[in-house]
């Protein structure tokens, strides 16, 4: 028997690391890796409280976000190689040609 | 054995209707010799006309409020989001063609795809009475402008896309979390449930986590404001509107402040109702925030893009003002609101893509020097607007900031009008700059104006609608007095 | 109400005070010698060298990353409709048909588009000793070299184009 509070706290330091990824990673592949944990975060979230509150929702809701994810990475990784081709530097701080 | 759920597909149809002929339009611009902006217009209006018809038909529901299992919400609020949307869609379209004209090797037939099922997630996020559904609706909408942004693949449209991108998407991670809150507090995602308990009568019974209740709160406040581009979350707003593509700014501009007031009214009007009282501070705070920030940054820009922008985030802190009142006036005044900076900001930005014939250089406020004499109908078009942006009678912006004003008054909430007034007085300064540079400046040298029909068409027709609305607003206030009653 | 909130308010006070205090009181008390060797990057023996960016492997492969990731994904829908098939029905049967179907749709537009054409814009076999010649003068960098950007438009074939 896990713990509730236990689980939503592992899940709170995963959401936490991923925001520091995003805020301080260069590469815009790391930043997108730290957007996947942030969801991820979140997926341990919904199936802990689906878990607990016995209820299926959450779990469905968990699929639906990894699908979702995985758009976004898809989505992501286009615009890398859009700005891969323009630039060649994927580097976000020498994205600068708009004010920051 | 699993029972087959009661499929009424009804209410959803615009949405069909839309992801349909979205997926006619990719495969016909898969199999097209020769790019060709007329087919894909055409197929797009197919799609969007009969959705229109179909949302109609939705005004004099007569079946149950809540459908496909209590996900999708069937009421008249969410019938005048989607006309507006739909609306914002055909100008988009139509500005899109015109655009892809004037430089035939840049076009891109994905436009118009992307831009119905772009439109398909702002209605359906605006009828849409689950937390899962808001999400999904969520994240279509927000995909498909992130390819818009970047659609001409240009370097400036690319970057924009990225920022956007990246900033979106750590966003939609704060929402996600709160959804997931809200539900380990309410264990259900829909914001009304009739079959079992949802959001609001979970928080209402005071069955769940308080704590958790809260949490749901301030992470699902910050996502919205991201996405209704409030300030502090407004960041990425300048770029986006600088460096993607005019029409798809136009559109976007429009659409998605419509699509997330509305769906953030359903949730926290609707499903965060017992919260009010912790909530209403927040919206509070942003509305201070937003409207401080979008008036006086706007006065140091030179772009008439970037200047639009933070004119959207000064747009979206009057939006909050009169959610503030959390009650029926509020909701009433908010909606009349968005329907006519809606209908502004198309108008605008179709004139800045008419400003100049050439590309998207043309945006700096040099190139607006003497537009008067140049071509006194642009020039007129966008006094018209700014006025409106501006607030000043007699157009629609003018009733709207009343309505708002009056709204946060009648909630008691006085000292944010009066932060309102202020920042509007500020804000007449940089609207009338540009009105002053088209008048009493000399022309530029060559820069030559735009001379496309349909755009200047579609402009003069939303024209005349904000100085209409601005003379009569109760054409447009008697079909909203019914719709802002948001049932639960 | 509001004032419940206090707690919370005086937290987050108390933490800038403390970030902001600590990094200030450091700077004060510690003492200040700059010197170029402490902020170099740390490499045994000889001055590191930046390596241009995306040149360590083609960016091609994102492009297979990405269909990857989204035909693999799809089948998270797949795996609990198969497990339950039985219970789900005709029903069950439909709304797999018309999911499988959307990704049929993506999947042709992908390759119209020439998405799946990875070799699109590769070297032609008489161009490949020039490509050999590009890739050792990279490895034995001279300084020009690195400043000069890599080459981006040999992938640029699989857009309209092709």
């Amino acid at each position: 028997m896990i713990r509730l509070p236990l689980v939503l706290l592992f899940s709170a330091f995963l959401f936490s690391t991923g925001i520091y990824g995003v805020l301080a990673r260069r590469n815009a592949v790391m930043v997108l890796m730290a957007i996947e944990l942030l969801l991820n975060a979140v997926n341990v979230n919904l199936i802990a409280f689906a878990a607990e509150l016995q209820d299926i929702t959450g779990v469905v809701f968990a699929l639906f976000v990894i699908a979702v994810a995985a758009a976004e990475v898809g989505i992501g990784l286009a615009i890398v190689i859009l700005l891969f081709r323009n630039r060649a530097s994927i580097n976000v701080d020498e994205v600068d040609l708009l004010k920051w | 054995m699993i029972p087959t759920p009661a499929l009424e597909f009804r209410p959803i149809l615009p949405e069909i209707l839309l992801c349909t002929f979205a997926i006619v339009g990719m495969l016909y611009e898969a199999f097209a010799r020769r790019p060709d902006p007329v087919p894909h217009l055409a197929i797009a209006i197919v799609g969007i006309g009969p959705a229109a018809v179909t949302a109609y038909a939705l005004w004099d529901w007569s079946g149950p409020s809540y459908v496909l299992g209590d996900t999708v919400a069937v009421d008249r609020f969410s019938v005048v989001s989607r006309f507006v949307l739909l609306g914002a869609a055909f100008v988009g379209c139509l500005y899109y063609t015109h655009y892809a004209s004037r430089d035939p090797g840049s076009f891109r037939g994905e436009f118009y795809p992307l831009t119905l099922f772009a439109t398909a997630g702002m209605t359906l996020i605006t009828a849409a009475n689950d937390l899962i559904v808001i999400f999904l609706a969520l994240e279509l909408l927000s995909l498909s402008l992130y390819v818009l942004t970047g659609i001409t693949g240009r370097r400036r449209a690319s970057e924009a896309a990225m920022k956007y991108f990246l900033l979106g998407a750590f966003s939609s991670a704060f929402f996600l979390y709160g959804v997931a809150m809200a539900y380990g507090a309410a264990t259900s995602t829909k914001i009304v449930g009739v079959a079992a308990p949802g959001i609001v009568q979970a928080l209402a019974g005071q069955t769940g986590s308080q704590a958790l209740a809260l949490l749901a709160m301030a992470l699902l406040v910050v996502g919205f404001a991201f996405k209704v581009s409030a300030a502090p979350f407004h960041m990425w707003t300048p770029d986006v509107y600088q460096g993607a593509p005019t029409p798809v700014v136009a559109f976007m501009g429009a659409a998605t402040k419509v699509a997330a007031f509305f769906a953030l009214i359903r949730v926290f009007d609707v499903g965060l109702q017992p919260l009010t009282w912790d909530w209403t501070p927040v919206i509070y705070g942003l509305a201070v925030v937003s409207i401080v920030v979008g008036s006086v940054v706007a006065i140091a820009q030179r772009d008439v893009k970037r200047l639009l922008a933070y004119s959207s985030i000064a747009h979206a802190g009057f939006i909050l003002t009169g959610l503030t009142a959390a009650n029926s006036t509020g909701i009433g005044a908010a909606m009349f609101y968005l329907v006519a900076y809606a209908v502004v900001t198309l108008g605008a930005f179709g004139i800045v893509m008419l400003v100049s014939a050439r590309g998207e250089e043309q945006t700096s406020l040099d190139a607006y020097a003497g537009l008067a004499r140049r071509s006194p109908g642009l020039a007129a078009l966008m006094t018209v607007f700014l006025l409106s942006l501006g607030g000043i009678p007699p157009t629609a912006g003018f009733i709207a900031k009343v309505t708002v004003f009056s709204a946060a008054i009648g909630a008691g909430n006085w000292p944010l009008a009066v932060v309102g007034v202020v920042a509007s007085v500020v804000a007449a300064y940089f609207y009338v700059r540009v009105i002053v540079y088209m008048y009493m400046r000399e022309p530029a040298e060559g820069i030559e104006s735009d001379d496309g029909v349909m755009p200047r068409i579609a402009a003069g027709v939303l024209a005349a609608g904000i100085v209409v609305l601005g003379i009569f607003p109760g054409i447009l206030t008697g079909i909203l007095e019914p719709a802002s009653i948001v049932r639960w | 109400m509001l004032i419940d909130y206090l707690p919370i308010v005086v937290m987050a006070v108390l933490a800038g005070v403390f970030a902001v205090g600590s990094l200030m009181a450091s700077s004060m008390l510690r003492p200040n010698r700059p010197n170029p060797v402490k902020l170099s990057a740390y490499e045994c023996g000889n001055d590191p060298v930046r390596l241009p960016s995306g040149e360590r492997f083609s960016v091609k492969f994102y492009l297979v990353a990405m269909l990857f990731i989204i035909f693999d994904i799809e089948t998270i829908f797949l795996f609990p409709w198969a497990v339950s098939f039985r219970s789900l029905g005709l029903f069950g049967l439909v709304e797999m048909a018309v999911f499988i179907g959307l990704v049929f749709v993506a999947y042709v537009y992908i390759w119209r588009k020439g998405g799946f054409d990875w070799s699109a814009g590769e070297i032609a076999p008489n161009e490949a000793d020039e490509v050999v010649e590009r890739e050792r003068a990279l490895f034995t960098r001279s300084e020009q070299e690195v400043a000069k950007p890599p080459d981006v438009n040999e992938w640029q074939g699989a857009g309209r184009a092709g």
